[in-house]
């Protein structure tokens, strides 16, 4: 198996990521999807790590990890925050500053 | 033990870490590390007046540590090649430190503090300008991402720190959503340019590409143009500036004020280190690209700024055009367009800072709120929140005698230099456009009717008590003087923009040896 069929993957779960990103509206759901990107970059520092042989990338993918769970913590916190202050958690009901 | 511990493992050599080179960072990370913990302490003495001077102090002290280590020259790598000193990490930090100091002064009396405690809202701000710090000293790809990392985690906090209005949680919400899409597309295009040169470091990379790698190789173009993107998203360049007048109107005041000017000056210092130090050398191909973001953000933050009420929306739409200029230095990627870059960031700091002190001033005061109309015959009332709100107006638009006048000179001087006169006319025609709405604050304050506003019963708000001691003794010259900080915070950076105005030679000397950072520029 070639480098191309785990960079081929690595972009589709990025795009799967960035179009459910744009289209879904439950804030849990897009926080989700932020993952999968964040997953498919790592998908691509892996492959590439391998493919040029130095651990460069294998470091870089475990900071990437740590970093995304700090993001999704603080996520949560502030869903949770809006769900106590029973505010509608639909980012598209979120329309208070749209405009 | 560990003689055999020693034996069995070989030698083994610590990376070379330069203390002193990291001095004003770990000032920086130590006072939000003390704060956090004095915050702890009851008392509101603690909260009101240990907290914010420990912070300052922490930050002054950065400062100090950064003129003593200030040296022109080429890059000094202090942690093992991942980060480095050099002008234009110290001249850009430096400008952190201000927007931090200023940041917590005006955040004194403010309800975010009461409301997420003074240690925490402290040292969430101290984080982030460590972020910031990392941000624009990192010289390796891995430095880079923790560093916006660190720099946005804390601010999306920040924004959604008045947990009990809605405002603010949404504003925090959307930040935090729309900030992670531009560091996982920053992320997708940094691992690009790794699979393609092989190296996360900058300079191999810069010494890669266009020798080892060829420059039309399609993983480079693709990870270039996705981390352009991603840093687009932290600097509002448009077309990926959507979240700026929600977010900037929705988290509180002294927060936006923060976000306005030292995260714009982060994302350029690393566009100024990503595009033309490392990847200089591809410059033809990224050049054209970012021209024409340049453009689009001074077209739309222009259009978009003119039908605005709220001054927290107009001044974040005409933080979009900004961005469209500053951008124009980057793209020149000559020593001279890097020189304008940093001289535009540093005045960019005092011009905004007043016009926001002013807002938070009557947004205190007044029922309005940040719209136009709490600015209404505020020349009569209180001139001493008008002038710098006017000096602000003009400066922004780019009046002579003021500091915006000398930075948008030198901007144009730069795209004609550099080969891109036509970016130069979309300047010109940029300003015009915004003297518009800049004007228009300016004659809402001074021209129409003075109205003296009966302080609110503030029917929402906490403890209205607060802010205005006594009502039946209350005149407009009152809320200057009960809230002094928020007053000298204007009065002064109103000052520095007309003192660079007509005296620019010591910032543009700095700015020089700021560029001279850069060893690669042409």
């Amino acid at each position: 198996m070639g480098i191309a069929w785990f960079l081929a993957l690595s972009a589709f779960i990025f795009c799967i990521g960035a179009g459910g990103v744009i289209t879904r509206r439950n804030p849990l759901v897009i926080l989700l999807c932020l993952e999968l990107m964040l997953n498919a970059g790592n998908l691509a520092l892996l492959s590439f790590s391998r493919m040029v042989g130095n651990r460069d990338g294998q470091v870089f993918a475990l900071i990437v990890m740590v970093v995304a769970a700090c993001e999704v913590v603080v996520g949560l916190g502030l869903i949770v925050a809006m769900y106590r202050r029973r505010l509608p958690i639909d980012v598209d009901e979120v329309s208070e500053l749209r405009g | 033990m560990i003689g055999a511990v020693h034996s069995q493992l070989g030698p083994f050599h610590a990376p070379h870490v330069d203390w002193k080179g990291m001095s004003p960072l770990l000032s920086v990370l130590g006072g939000s590390a003390a704060v956090l913990i004095a915050g702890l302490f009851p008392g509101r003495r603690t909260q009101r007046v240990v907290v914010p001077v420990l912070a300052i102090a922490a930050l002054i002290a950065a400062i100090g540590l950064t003129v003593w280590i200030w040296e022109p020259g080429g890059v000094r790598p202090i942690v093992a090649g991942a980060l480095s000193v050099d002008t234009l990490a110290l001249g850009v930090s430096v400008l952190f430190y201000v927007a931090g100091i200023a940041t917590i002064l005006l955040s004194l009396r403010s309800a975010v503090v009461r409301e997420c405690g003074a240690g925490e809202y402290a040292s969430l701000l101290l984080g982030s300008i460590g972020g910031m710090v990392l941000l624009a000293g990192a010289q390796n790809l891995v430095t880079i991402f923790i560093g916006l990392e660190l720099l946005s985690i804390p601010l999306y906090i920040l924004c959604g720190s008045r947990v009990r209005q809605e405002h603010s949680l949404e504003a925090g919400l959307k930040y935090l959503i729309v900030g992670s899409v531009g560091s996982a597309t920053l992320l997708y295009g940094l691992a690009l340019l790794y699979g393609a040169t092989g190296s996360t470091s900058l300079s191999v990379i810069g010494h890669a590409v266009g020798t080892r790698v060829p420059l039309d190789d399609p993983l480079v173009l693709t990870g270039v143009a996705l981390a352009a993107t991603g840093l687009a998203f932290k600097a509002s360049i448009a077309p990926f500036h959507t979240w700026t007048p929600d977010v900037y109107q929705g988290a509180p005041t002294p927060v936006t004020t923060f976000m306005a000017v030292a995260t714009k000056a982060a994302a350029f210092a690393i566009l100024l280190r990503l595009f033309d130090e490392g990847l200089i050398s591809d410059r033809t191909n990224w050049g054209p690209a970012l021209a024409a973001l340049a453009v689009a953000s001074i077209v739309i933050g222009n259009a978009g700024a003119i039908g605005q009420r709220s001054m927290k929306r107009l001044l974040a739409w005409s933080g979009v055009a900004q961005a469209g200029y500053i951008l124009a230095g980057v793209v020149v990627g000559t020593r001279l367009g890097i020189q304008t870059s940093a001289f535009y960031l540093a005045i960019y700091l005092p011009m905004n800072v007043a016009a926001f002190a002013v807002v938070i001033a009557r947004m205190r005061v007044s029922e309005r709120g940040d719209d136009m109309a709490a600015l209404e015959g505020l020349g009569r009332s209180s001139p001493w929140l008008a002038w710098p709100m006017t000096i602000a107006m003009l400066a922004l638009a780019g009046f002579p005698a003021t500091a915006g006048f000398i930075g948008k000179f030198y901007l144009i001087d730069a795209t004609v230099a550099g080969g891109y006169a036509w970016l130069g006319v979309a300047i010109v025609i940029g300003s015009m456009i915004s003297l518009v709405y800049y004007l228009r604050v300016i004659a809402v304050m001074w021209m129409s009717p003075s109205e003296v506003e009966v302080p609110a019963p503030a029917p929402a708000r906490a403890s209205p008590s607060r802010r205005v001691r006594s009502v039946a003794g209350w005149s407009p010259e009152a809320d200057v003087r009960a809230q002094p900080e928020v007053a000298f915070v204007a009065i002064a950076c109103a000052a520095a923009t007309v003192f660079f105005g007509i005296v620019p030679e010591p910032l543009l000397h700095l700015a020089r040896e700021v560029g001279s950072a850069i060893s690669s520029a042409l």
